[in-house]
């Protein structure tokens, strides 16, 4: 690694434009560097960082490993790489953009699971009726499974599910879903309902410096300088 | 963790040979178990909570396997691949790895490869006669280690679903406490409760929807449910039909109207949870108790009584057993008995060998019945590390 900053961007989408709309309202412009193509770039007004444009997803895992010093990603993704995140990366600014809610939805249908703690006194009958466990739809392995190891239930599997997972319980490939919504209107067309205390995590993109870093006081210095400067 | 050298690897294997030819000889025949499972039956019977700790994959054929966490259910699958039936007495031994992650990190006390050495004894029908069988022969198999100093702990789900049965209360509730048993703090909330009677928070909606229920008329209530989903627009998605949402509903609704549960008999409830100490006189004080509380135990605490009788003809030392009426509560698959065996310099929390009675496991696993089955496994790195140490 050079001794530059390291700092990791999401490489598409929505999230790279609002994240190059946010740096440039601290007044710093980013460029990609060398082919149109390529993944590195640079700060034109902070010469001692090297951008890195990578998927939102595999920031977590740059900073994770320490393979960043900073990056802007959700903190769903966060959170869901690490278990230990608070004791790996730390938290320098929320962006104001990227929200979502990550939650517990199962279908509308269920008048009497209104409730987190419904579904631990709905999963023993579930199993004698249906002679397995109930299933969740995710693409948040661990954090469902932290959500609900903290509540104390453990009768259900998890189903990994990579995409349109609010189409899983109509579908038949899963009894509810953990999920991440806005406006919960996805949710609504297909049938389903938000757990009144269902809300695991309200999530937004943020900046992030990574503990595991290798860190120098310029560049302690550099990462504070950038965080000062960012206006959600 | 593994052992470091080949001289250590040794040890440990002559270790295992040395126990396995103690439980051979008492009847129980050597079973090879792989290491390789299949994930989704272990996940369907351990939960999630364990998954969180198994080593899961997917193979290239996109099978879901896992590195098995433990050797007690991939002996019930080899006992149903044998009998299907599953009621078939029959007696098995093992050796071998077994593997969990640790989240916090490996390290010594807390390996994420360990070797288990123990016993399952399945459908046999004298269940305290079972129970006195398999402490007896880890207790000789420890001794045959060398190990003298040991102390037994023990402790009985069954007397506690006993004591649920003795109270007058709805199925229900007693299944639910059953439930939150491996909880304390859930447990103490179901309690309370369950006391004041206050009904469960509801939505208005559904509050005037359960208000038309009639627990007694189980039919008209699914149409009544089923309306009252068709006028609101909600459509019936999902593998739950209407008649398990409704019966549920119904269920709260009985709740809610039912009496509360009498404060003396929460308060027995809880003086029962506390009972501990030694094992000899736990059945007098319990019998104490239940007199107190106008409740009859008397067929559970025969069955403890003769179990401890058992143990003690079955050459275990009973004097200084130790009895907790709450021992057993973290560990959630067992049904009856459980104990642990403690060597005074290891402690109470790296307990050298535990086990116990779990009379659902087989059927979780595919066995068309309820099959009773007991076992215990010893944790034979902590054996060695204790044999090592006194040696030297």
């Amino acid at each position: 690694m050079s001794d530059k900053l390291i700092l990791a961007l999401p490489s598409k989408g929505r999230l790279m434009e609002q994240c190059n709309a946010l740096l440039a309202r601290a007044g710093l412009t980013v460029a990609k560097a060398g082919p149109a193509r390529g993944y590195k770039g640079e700060i034109a007004e902070l010469p001692g960082v090297e951008v890195n444009f990578v998927s939102a997803s595999e920031i977590a895992q740059f900073l994770k490993a320490g393979a960043a010093h900073l990056g802007v990603t959700g903190e769903d993704l966060i959170r869901e790489t690490m278990a230990d995140a608070d004791e790996r990366v730390q938290f320098l600014k929320r962006c104001g953009f990227g929200c979502a809610d990550v939650v517990v939805a199962v279908p509308a249908c269920w008048l009497d699971v209104r409730r987190v703690s419904d579904l631990d006194e709905m999963a023993p009958g579930f199993r004698r009726v249906h002679g397995r466990q109930m299933r969740i739809a995710t693409k948040y392995m661990n954090l469902t499974r932290r959500f609900f190891t903290q509540r104390g239930i453990t009768g259900y599997r998890i189903v990994e599910s990579l995409g349109a997972t609010e189409g899983a319980p109509a579908a038949g490939l899963a009894e509810l879903i953990v999920d991440i919504t806005t406006s919960g209107a996805t949710l609504k067309a297909n049938g389903l309902r938000v757990l009144e205390d269902g809300v695991i995590l309200r999530s937004q993109a943020n900046l992030v410096s990574s503990k595991g870093a290798p860190w120098s006081s310029e560049l302690r210095a550099l990462a504070q300088a950038i965080a000062c400067r960012i206006l959600p | 963790m593994p052992p470091a050298t080949a001289q250590q690897l040794e040890a440990l294997d002559a270790q295992a040979r040395r126990l396995l030819a103690v439980f051979t000889r008492a009847g129980y025949e050597h079973v090879p178990l792989a290491v390789i499972q299949p994930a989704g039956l272990f996940l369907d019977v351990v939960g999630e909570g364990l998954r969180a700790r198994t080593y899961v994959f997917t193979d290239p054929d996109g099978e879901e396997l896992c590195l098995r966490p433990d050797l007690t259910v991939p002996t019930c699958r080899l006992h149903l691949a044998r009998h299907p039936a599953g009621a078939i007495a029959a007696r098995y031994c093992y050796s071998g790895a077994a593997f969990r992650y640790q989240p916090a990190g490996a390290d010594r006390a807390h390996p994420r490869e360990f070797r288990q050495v123990g016993v399952e004894c399945f459908a046999a029908a004298d269940r305290e006669q079972a129970d006195a069988e398999v402490v007896g022969v880890i207790v000789a198999a420890l001794s045959d280690a060398g190990l003298e100093r040991i102390q037994l702990r023990i402790g009985d789900l069954g007397l506690f679903h006993a004591l649920l049965e003795a109270l007058p209360l709805p199925p229900r509730w007693r299944r639910r406490l059953k439930h939150h048993f491996w909880r304390p703090e859930a447990f103490r909330a179901e309690l309370a409760r369950l006391t004041s009677n206050g009904p469960p928070p509801m939505e208005d909606l559904t509050r005037t929807l359960a208000d038309r229920l009639d627990p007694g008329k189980r039919e008209e209530a699914q149409a009544i449910v089923a309306q009252y989903l068709d006028r609101s627009g909600v459509e019936l998605i999902g593998t739950r039909t209407l008649a398990e949402i409704s019966d549920r509903l119904l269920a709260e609704v009985a709740d809610a109207r039912e009496p509360p549960l009498a404060v003396e008999h929460a308060a027995l409830i809880e003086s029962y949870v506390a009972v501990r100490g030694p094992a000899t006189t736990a059945s007098k004080k319990l019998g104490e108790l239940a007199q107190r509380g106008k409740i009859d135990l008397t067929h559970a605490l025969a069955a403890f009584d003769r179990r401890l009788a058992l143990l003690q003809s079955a050459g275990v030392d009973i004097k200084d057993a130790a009895f907790s009426a709450e021992f057993g509560r973290n560990l959630e698959y067992y049904t009856g008995f459980v104990f642990e065996i403690i060597a005074p310099e290891l402690g109470v929390k790296s307990p050298l060998a535990g086990g116990g009675r779990y009379d659902n496991l087989l059927a979780d696993v595919g066995a068309p019945c309820s099959v009773p089955a007991v076992g215990s496994c010893i944790h034979i790195e902590r054996l060695l590390a204790l044999l090592c140490a006194s040696s030297s």
